[in-house]
């Protein structure tokens, strides 16, 4: 436990350094040390202990989730920092805190401190979203404040009705409590809703796909890698405390299906991936609700590294094509950016032998025929809208690769790690169900790709209007069930 | 939709009326009492804030640090636009400025030293200090008194503030030091942050205001 | 029942806040909304804390049980939290009427979809 917050205050420590000596990219690489110094120490994992004693003190765990956690954020902040070398030292700090604030996160096991953090890294990733300082980023950023503060508004009050009623904060000392009455069902009810918000679930307000389409490179990099887990993480803490299997299990489907609707007809190349982000985060909430915790866990670091390098390489193409639209951009893609862009569609169709189809089947293994059937069906929905960038694969002169090769290694080093790790994902079905439904996904575009399906946008007032809604729901389904 | 609004926080009210209503009857809290005095201070709150939950404590400072960051990044980018026109100057503001200036400062240091015994702490400090900026702001004139106040230095000492108290953080939890005079080093340096917070916000606020 | 009137004003500021949300246009008055809301859920904080007859939780400050500690303690972490975000949501408001010359949440957002 000791190496865990030491190796956390150092990170802190290490970023406002870089923020005093303007040198923010040497502090940034003695932080990475820094941070795997401290896994080392502590890293088969620890068991739970209070910062600052009883009965009050914060609970902290190195559980299984911290530990991938953690090797998760070092490894994409180690290509961030390879990536964005040239960038400004300020921007290196705040990303340096940025991912601080996700190690402290993932050890938390305590709703009041999992409040803070995730306050901090919204904070954090509002300022990363707007620093570039166009207009629609900033109202972005903005959008993602008003949203964000609604749900926190709204976690508070969970907070303070579950703590009223069992007088405990804990998330161990909640799974152990007997109780589940009035105030703690509406509690978890909001709770829930505050945490979702963060997270960016489809209907509770989709700030996510803008955000972290207008952000700088690394920035959606880190964002759509990590920050979003940070909420994921909360989530299935608050799962671990509460019964909300059946919620989540809904509120996956709901978000799985509705990001790949979004996802498309989007023809903006970031905004499209971050659409995806939405939809991917709906296969980690299946997980947790069909309580698959290894699979949610597995699919969130899958998803982590392949969406990282996404994100990055779409970021390159952008720079360098001078634009984001899709059709636009075909042509002008550097070789290394269309190299990535292949293995990482390659990764989240769930083609085998990349990371995406090993976490696919680590979920679906020993689930019920429909929840197998839902799972496929998102994979046919993801294909169809990657099909889109099956024109972008062809490269056009060179361009930066070290970060792109660092994660496109991490993609398929966890594909052949799943692989000789569990041999039941190499059935022979699962290799036919993947390339069936990427086959499926294929014919879908071709038939579906002239349409544009007349989804409803949301305005600022309506996004709010439905995180409102919602979280009624939410309390009142905890309620009556 | 705004019946739907309505409809939506009524629904809300009620569930929240109806989570309150389930809380009762009340179990007993913890007692404070020998908690706080195990860690030498006799204000419970204290205990908890700069002891017990030291960590969320570092965080949210961390939090203030950052949004400072932003504050001053953001509004930093825009350039002064016109002449600001200074609040209306007057000998009896000036005068009641100094005469005032003193007791406020040595009030805030009060305040924030004697956290951990009393009401108080380093939060309400920093803001006593930063209205006492204010008084000046409005006495001399914003240009003097930025002039007056180097804002880069207090910039860099606002972060070093910040990482101090890491330091402390680490010496208070991780080996576990338990005496009142962390509490009041604490203290005064989340007064000192949040002091030179309260100054960047007002100046950048009152100077960067643009032109609409 | 005494902190009844307590909890009972904090639901109602959040509603408040939450109306002034979602039906003002004016991107100053959500965050005014924002805040106001944020202060009910922090003033539900504090209300919860109290029980009849109790003090203040400070050693040898009266007689009676000690309110009790803890949430006193969140809230002031909470205040701090929404401070900085209101200054840093103003700072971004700021900047954003610099560039479009509006406040207007509808005319903001149709300009960058």
């Amino acid at each position: 436990m000791i190496a865990a917050l030491a190796g956390v205050l150092a990170y802190f420590a290490l970023a406002l350094l870089g923020i005093v000596s303007a040198r923010g990219r040497e502090t940034a690489v003695l932080a990475v040390f820094a941070g795997l110094a401290s896994l080392a120490l502590w890293l088969p994992g620890f068991p739970e202990g209070f910062v600052g004693g009883l009965p009050w003190g914060i609970a902290v765990a190195g559980d299984l989730w911290a530990l991938a956690f953690w090797s998760l954020a070092l490894f994409l902040h180690a290509a961030v920092i390879l990536h964005a070398w040239s960038k400004d030292s300020l921007r290196h700090a705040l990303i340096t805190l940025l991912v601080a604030t996700c190690l402290a996160g993932s050890i938390s096991r305590d709703l009041f401190n999992l409040y803070v953090v995730l306050e901090l890294s919204s904070l954090l990733s509002v300022i990363l979203i707007a620093k570039e300082g166009r207009s629609a980023a900033l109202w972005a950023a903005l959008r993602y404040i008003l949203l964000a503060g609604l749900g926190m508004i709204f976690y508070l009050f969970g907070l303070g009705l579950v703590y009223g009623r069992t007088g405990a904060l804990a998330i161990t000392a909640l799974s152990q409590t007997e109780v589940w009455d009035k105030p703690l069902r509406i509690g978890a009810g909001l709770l829930l809703a505050g945490a979702t918000v963060k997270t960016g679930v489809f209907l509770f307000g989709l700030w996510l796909p803008q955000a972290h389409g207008h952000a700088p490179t690394e920035v959606s990099v880190l964002l759509s890698g990590l920050v979003v887990k940070l909420g994921v993480l909360a989530l299935a803490r608050l799962a671990e405390a509460f019964p909300l299997e059946p919620v989540l299990l809904a509120l996956g489907l709901l978000t799985g299906f509705g990001g790949v609707l979004y996802a498309l007809g989007e023809k903006d190349l970031k905004i499209m991936l971050g659409h995806h982000t939405v939809s991917q985060i709906g296969y980690m909430l299946l997980g947790l609700g069909l309580s698959a915790e290894l699979g949610a866990l597995l699919y969130l670091v899958a998803h982590g590294l392949f969406k990282g390098l996404l994100f990055l390489c779409a970021g390159e193409a952008v720079e360098a094509g001078a634009t984001r639209s899709i059709p636009e951009l075909v042509g002008k893609v550097p070789w290394p950016a269309a190299l990535g862009l292949a293995v990482g569609s390659w990764a989240i169709v769930g083609l085998p032998p990349l990371a995406g189809f090993v976490a696919k089947n680590y979920l679906s293994l020993a689930q019920p025929i429909w929840a197998k059937a839902f799972l496929f069906l998102l994979s046919v929905g993801t294909a169809a809208s990657f099909a889109k960038l099956l024109t972008l694969f062809r490269g056009q002169g060179g361009g930066k690769f070290g970060g792109i090769m660092l994660l496109a290694m991490g993609v398929i080093a966890l594909g052949l790690w799943g692989i000789l790790h569990n041999p039941a994902v190499l059935a022979l079905q699962a290799w036919v169900e993947a390339v069936l439904a990427v086959g499926l996904g294929f014919l879908t575009y071709l038939l579906v790709r002239e349409k544009r399906l007349p989804l409803p946008q949301f305005f600022l007032e309506h996004a709010l209007l439905s995180v409102l809604l919602a979280t009624v729901a939410l309390s009142t389904i905890l309620l009556i069930a | 939709m705004r019946p739907i609004l309505a409809l939506g926080l009524l629904s809300l009210a009620a569930l929240l009326a109806a989570g309150i209503a389930g809380l009762w009857p009340r179990e007993n809290p913890v007692d404070p009492d020998p908690i706080a005095q195990g860690w030498g201070v006799a204000n419970a709150v204290a205990c908890v804030v700069l002891g017990m939950r030291l960590w969320d404590t570092l965080f949210e400072v961390l939090v203030y640090v950052v949004a400072m960051v932003g504050v001053r990044f953001f509004l930093g980018t825009l350039c002064w636009r016109g002449e600001l026109r200074p609040v209306a100057q007057s000998p009896l503001l000036r005068r009641a400025a100094d005469l005032l200036l003193g007791p406020i400062l040595v009030f805030a240091l009060y305040v924030a030293a004697s956290g951990h015994l009393g009401p108080g702490g380093g939060f309400p400090a920093g803001v006593i200090f930063g209205s006492a900026l204010l008084l000046l702001a409005l006495a001399k004139g914003m240009e003097r008194l930025s002039a007056e106040l180097y804002e880069p230095r207090l910039e860099s000492l606002e972060y070093v503030a910040a990482v101090l108290l890491l330091s402390l953080g680490a010496i208070v939890l991780i080996l576990e030091v338990r005496t009142s005079a962390a509490f009041i080093a604490a203290n005064l340096l989340i007064a000192l942050e949040v002091a030179i917070g309260a100054w960047a916000v007002l100046h950048r606020f009152a100077s960067a205001r643009g032109e609409v | 029942m005494e902190s009844l009137s307590g909890l009972g004003l904090s639901v109602a500021l959040a509603l408040l806040g939450i109306w002034t949300m979602v039906v003002r246009r004016n991107l100053v008055w959500k965050l005014l909304g924002l805040n106001v809301a944020s202060g009910g859920g922090i003033l539900f904080l504090v209300a919860l804390s109290h029980r009849p007859g109790v003090r203040p939780p400070i050693v040898g400050l009266g007689p009676g049980p000690a309110a009790d500690a803890l949430p006193q303690a969140l809230v002031l972490t909470a205040v701090v939290i929404h401070f900085a975000t209101l200054a840093l949501a103003l700072a971004l408001v700021i900047l954003l009427t610099e560039y479009r010359h509006t406040q207007d949440a509808r005319k903001l957002e149709e300009g960058s979809v």
